[in-house]
């Protein structure tokens, strides 16, 4: 039986106080983790098989393997941004149990020998926001933060930083152009943020959930955390924030690797018993996988190999009442509006699929759509300054890979085939 | 330094060199939009895609050449690859689909980034047939401020003049607005674009969303005949191109000389030409009959070379005032200076016009002039002697002359205004040198000082000449002429050497060329220069002053490393 | 000196002192930034609740003047961010989630909604200066669609009956 992990505060209410989350357990870790060599943490989390949370994937304790030793300052921004359609389980765990948070980054602070941490949360999240400040306010006052974090001496100030609404500033380089006062746009790489990263210093950037892994690793041990999951290469807990035509949408912790089939039973089954159709396996960004593939694990590297992506594990389910060209048009739009606007293949790119997938959607669609939409995917997929370009790219391609029937039929008809469905009478 | 291989052409770059720059070192032109030597590298348009491999792997992206800097000996590049092509092809469809087609009306027609790169490396026709492009309502002719136009519309948001405006000017007026498709340009309201190098960003722009205001409609670039030759705005001597047709110049531009003016020049400079076109010329040989001592005058240069030769020894040549120029070239200063030896009169002089300063960023911290001609330095070393610089010159000196009533002390006054002078508009100016007894004017403009002139002689504006000018920073630069002088107007050289003649045959018919070889022979500042070996970008003379200038230079450039 | 001298137009930023709060608390926040220009994106966000929701011309000077920045930098992060308006709004300012797990679960039906309630079509304020709504991209909240966000608050769960209720609690 699974026990949770990140999530086993949640519904204690009490741990929201510094007093009640140490009663829970918490902050041991961290008082474990002072007592220890900085690479040694380094080693553990690598050891782990810890992924990255917040969409790529990329091996956390490799990521802060690359900091350099002898430069100061140095910093660690915590990637609360959490803005990719489809997410929403870095919010539980802020609005939860937001001393996990803060113990996570604490640690990785001392792993880097970073000696400030900025938790730059997306605008629009102010109650989290308020629950953070109240939460390190206790923190500063008990001794966890401040001139001395836990009396070791090591000075490690956080702060919330708050966005004000844009996507793209999830983007790691975007979130420290914004950091730094200006617009969120992307910089070029290299170099990489842990070379030049906040205000020109080596920085880590992590997600919430990521950090939130750490303190656990600490005081259980990278084997523990190797034990939970597929493979040596897919470990640990995931927190999946299953939403759309399910009866039961809300933040489920699995090991990672649970296959979607359980996933979704364990969420109440499909929403009114309907069938299902096509389900997003990790956010707006993942190409869309369908029905038959309901038995895939849902771990990094099997859903790569599926064609999707797992990313933020955010998952979307849709039933066959949905119009997945009306659906993929919503996506569009959506990285359109995000865009930056520096580089040209994602600022004219995104634009003209929202602009195409648009005119298919109200049956003005043209025989060579299916194919000019295939073409920008390709002139966009690689060439653009960062990851969004790549992003927008995946819903669309596809949709027209797997369901070009379905734009063929709004071409032939002239309409779109699947009436608005009507959620209130 | 390191190396790398591209197109296999293999070069040696300094290390830190973009890919862009490397390329263009053998002869490649990888095409690019954003990326400018002096601006900071962004990597936005990414229309320099190329595939990069490093030890013998190909990277699994093609790589933007402008942001990949030359580190080692590890790479070598592909421009000519299919997937680079294919990118090519795809950025110039993106960039294409929501522009206007305005070539028709656009003055950038010619001379466009878009037309040339849709050219060698896009396709031909457009697959955007059934959306509506892209358009900022009632930003297609905005004013950013008194030089700059704006057509927002056939922006490609490249952001050079916004990086123009924050890194190399300074001054920040224009910003990058809203976000994706719908980002643009722009100005806050209250705080236009207003600086001595806003036309820059004309230069830089590489498509017509910017044009300038005086260039507007002006001329199709492709009918323009381009002449290198020097501003006469100020001392800094900015190497410009004169853009000209059938005798009239349309436009200046900024030329490149990483070591006087970079890439720059300022907006008074660009307009330093109009004025050949505004004032009046002074067509022909003018003589008031009072001026011959026997009735009226019926004849050309000869008549008048003879005329001056006749009433000029006639005078004690002692209280003949030569007053010059900072408009003179090197060799017209030069052969003022030996016609006042030739009459062995002491008095010749150049004024010296301050006026604001004009700074151009360069990379060794800028130059600044403060003199608002050309040329003072140039005519100081060959003999005249500057009007303001010097208390207790020659008591006929510049200042004198134009400011105090020493022309009615003169018999003769000889006033060689090259180019142009303020002064000789001014009526008080006038008026005092015309107290003279005999008031001679060599000039292209038919000014009020022409007209009042006893002796008037037609010669040649700056583009109608060869000649050199010294800057503020003692560096010698030359230029041509870009068109013949028209009527009877000749060059002054030309006009010096004749009158010369009369004194010392040696002097007869000799060229602008061969006048400076003789100067650099006599001067010591000049030894050693010829004026077919002349460096393009000029060259600093052996004077203290330059010397320690150069050194002051070089020092605040290592600084800044 | 030249016969065609440009006209230069002079600087005529209008630039107010911020109010007293504000600078003191934007004053306490540099010291959490090693460099001031970061404390710009909290900055804008005090400064737009002092100015009633929104960020007219004199407030981003004030701003651009206290933190000693260009305008125009400032101007271009206004407008990059959707948190920050550029126009006025309502004293009640609602943003209903329409992305794809909201539309899923009936988001344009609460549009449709706020249309008919309000009077007013997006973007637009009440006539009484109460409302304005917009749609927004994702807020987090997928699980509780459909949902929207009035001021700092997430509404979630919405059926047009609660909308109602919502609305005729604003004041």
């Amino acid at each position: 039986m699974f026990e949770p992990v990140l999530t086993q505060n949640v519904g204690n209410p009490d741990a929201l106080t510094l007093k009640g989350y140490k009663k829970a357990g918490g902050y041991e870790a961290l008082a474990k983790a002072v007592k220890m060599e900085p690479d040694a943490i380094i080693e553990e989390v690598k050891k782990s098989g810890l992924r990255g949370r917040g969409g790529a994937g990329f091996s956390a304790g490799l990521k802060w393997s690359f900091i350099p030793k002898d430069k100061k300052p140095k910093y660690l921004v915590c990637n609360a941004d959490e803005s990719e359609p489809g997410t929403f389980k870095d919010r539980l765990l802020m609005e939860y149990d937001p001393h996990q948070l803060i113990e996570g980054c604490a640690i990785c602070c001392w792993a880097v020998q970073a000696n400030t941490c900025y938790i730059y949360i997306r605008g629009e999240y102010t109650k989290s926001a308020e629950i953070l400040e109240r939460a390190l306010k206790e923190a500063y006052e008990g001794g966890i933060l401040g001139k001395s974090m836990m009396g070791s001496g090591f000075e490690l100030n956080m702060y919330v930083h708050r966005g004000a609404g844009a996507y793209i500033c999830g983007e790691e380089t975007g979130m420290l152009e914004s950091l730094e006062g200006k617009r969120g746009q992307p910089r070029v790489k290299p170099p990489f943020p842990a070379v030049v990263g906040a205000f020109g210093a080596p920085t880590v950037i992590n997600n919430v959930e990521t950090l939130c892994n750490v303190p656990h690793i600490i005081t259980r041990g990278a084997d523990w955390f190797k034990g939970i999951g597929t493979d040596e290469r897919n470990t640990g807990p995931k927190l999946y924030a299953i939403s759309g035509h399910v009866e039961r949408p809300g933040t489920y912790e699995h090991p990672i690797g649970i296959t979607f089939r359980e996933m979704l039973e364990k969420a109440g089954g499909m929403y009114k018993g309907g069938n299902l159709k096509a389900f997003i396996p990790g956010g707006a960004s993942a190409p869309i996988l369908l029905a038959d593939q309901i038995d895939i694990k849902m771990d990094f590297d099997t859903v790569a190999k599926a064609g999707s992506m797992l990313g933020s594990a955010a998952v979307i389910v849709m039933d066959d009442t949905t119009c997945m060209v009306r659906s993929v048009a919503r996506l569009a739009k959506f990285f359109n509006h995000e865009s930056c606007g520096q580089c040209t293949p994602c600022r004219e790119g995104t634009n003209w699929m929202e602009l195409i997938l648009k005119r298919i959607e109200h049956g003005e669609g043209t025989e060579a759509d299916g194919e000019k939409l295939l073409s920008i995917c390709q002139h966009i997929a690689g060439n653009s300054l960062c990851a969004l370009g790549d992003a927008a790219v995946g819903p669309v391609k596809s949709l027209v890979e797997r369901f070009l029937p379905e734009i063929e039929q709004h071409i032939r008809e002239r309409q779109c085939p699947f009436p608005h469905r009507r959620y209130f009478g | 330094m390191p190396k790398v291989t591209i197109n296999d052409r293999t070069v040696e770059v300094e290390k830190g060199a973009t890919l862009v720059d490397a390329a263009l070192k053998v002869g490649i032109q990888i095409p690019h939009y954003c990326y400018h030597p002096r601006l900071s590298v962004v990597g936005q348009c990414r229309m320099c895609l190329v595939d990069i491999w490093d030890r013998g792997r190909k990277m699994p992206k093609l790589q933007a050449a402008c942001s990949m800097k030359v580190e080692n000996d590890n790479w070598v590049v592909r421009t000519d690859t299919p997937e680079v092509q294919e990118a090519q092809k795809g950025m110039m469809e993106f960039f294409l689909i929501n522009h206007p087609l305005d070539c028709p009306i656009c003055d950038q027609a010619g001379e466009c980034g878009l037309q040339d790169y849709s050219f060698k490396h896009g396709v031909a026709f457009s697959r955007f047939r059934f959306e509506d492009k892209r358009t900022y309502p009632g930003r297609e002719r905005i004013p950013l401020g008194s030089n700059v136009i704006l057509n927002m519309n056939r922006c490609i948001q490249c952001t050079r003049c916004v990086r123009f405006t924050q890194e190399i000017s300074q001054t920040a007026e224009l910003g990058f607005f809203n976000r994706g498709a719908r980002a643009e340009i722009g100005t806050f309201p209250g705080k236009p674009l207003e600086n001595h190098l806003s036309t820059c960003v004309v230069d830089i722009c590489p498509v017509g969303a910017l044009t300038s205001t005086r260039f507007r409609f002006a001329e199709r670039v492709f009918y323009l005949d381009k002449k290198p030759s020097i501003c006469t705005g100020c001392e800094v001597g900015c190497n410009v191109t004169m853009e000209h047709r059938r005798g009239k110049i349309k436009r200046y531009k900024p030329r490149f000389n990483p070591e006087v003016n970079d890439y720059w020049m300022c907006d008074y400079g660009r307009s330093t030409f109009e004025r050949y076109e505004k004032l009046p010329r002074l067509a022909a040989v003018r003589v008031r009959p009072e001026a011959t001592g026997n009735g009226g005058f019926y004849g050309g240069w000869k008549e008048a070379l003879d005329l001056v030769h006749r009433r000029l020894r006639e005078v004690d040549t002692s209280s003949v005032a030569i007053l010059g120029s900072a408009f003179l070239t090197t060799e017209e200063a030069y052969l003022l200076n030996k016609l006042a030896n030739a009459l062995g009169t002491p008095h010749r002089s150049v004024p010296v016009d301050l006026g604001p300063t004009w700074t151009i960023p360069n990379l060794k911290g800028g130059i600044a002039g403060k003199e608002q001609a050309p040329n003072r330095r140039g005519a100081e070393l060959v003999g005249l002697t500057p009007g303001e610089v010097r208390q207790g010159g020659a008591l006929l000196d510049a200042t004198a002359l134009l400011k105090g009533d020493a022309a009615a002390q003169a018999d003769v006054v000889i006033v060689s205004d090259s180019d142009f002078s303020e002064a000789a508009h001014n009526p008080q100016v006038v008026e005092r040198l015309r107290r003279a007894k005999l008031l001679i004017v060599f000039g292209w403009c038919d000014s009020p000082l022409a007209k009042a002139a006893d002796i008037a002689l037609p010669v040649s504006t700056h583009a109608e000449k060869d000649g050199t000018f010294v800057n503020v920073e003692w560096r010698l630069q030359h230029f041509g002429s870009a068109f013949p002088a028209p009527g009877q107007t000749r060059p002054l050289v030309d006009v010096l050497v004749d009158l010369l003649a009369r004194y010392d045959a040696s002097w007869s018919k000799l060229t602008t060329g061969q006048v400076f070889d003789r100067l650099a022979g006599e001067h010591p500042a000049f030894a050693g220069l010829s004026w077919d070996d002349i460096p393009a970008v000029g060259v600093t003379l052996n004077v203290p002053q330059a010397r320690a200038a150069v050194d002051a230079a070089t020092a605040s450039a290592v600084q800044e490393i | 000196m030249s016969v065609s001298e440009p006209v230069v137009q002079k600087d005529q930023v209008n630039a107010p002192p911020l109010p007293a709060d504000v600078k003191a608390q934007i004053t306490e926040l540099r010291t959490r930034y090693p460099k001031s220009e970061a404390v710009l994106l909290p900055a804008l966000h005090l400064a737009q609740l002092a100015w009633g929701g929104w960020l007219p011309d004199e407030a981003i000077a004030a701003v651009a003047a206290e933190l000693d920045l260009p305008v125009s930098k400032v101007y271009g992060v206004v407008t990059f961010y959707d948190l920050y308006h550029q126009n006025p709004v309502g004293r009640h300012r609602i943003r209903v989630c329409t992305n794809l797990s909201c539309q899923l679960r009936g988001s344009e039906e609460i549009m449709e909604v706020l249309h008919q309630e309000l009077g007013v079509g997006e973007e637009e304020v009440t006539p009484d200066g109460r409302c304005s709504y917009v749609h927004f991209e994702c807020l987090g909240s997928c699980d509780t669609a459909p949902m929207m966000m009035v001021d700092e608050t997430y509404h979630e769960n919405l059926t047009p009956q609660r909308v109602r209720q919502v609305l005729q609690g604003l004041k």
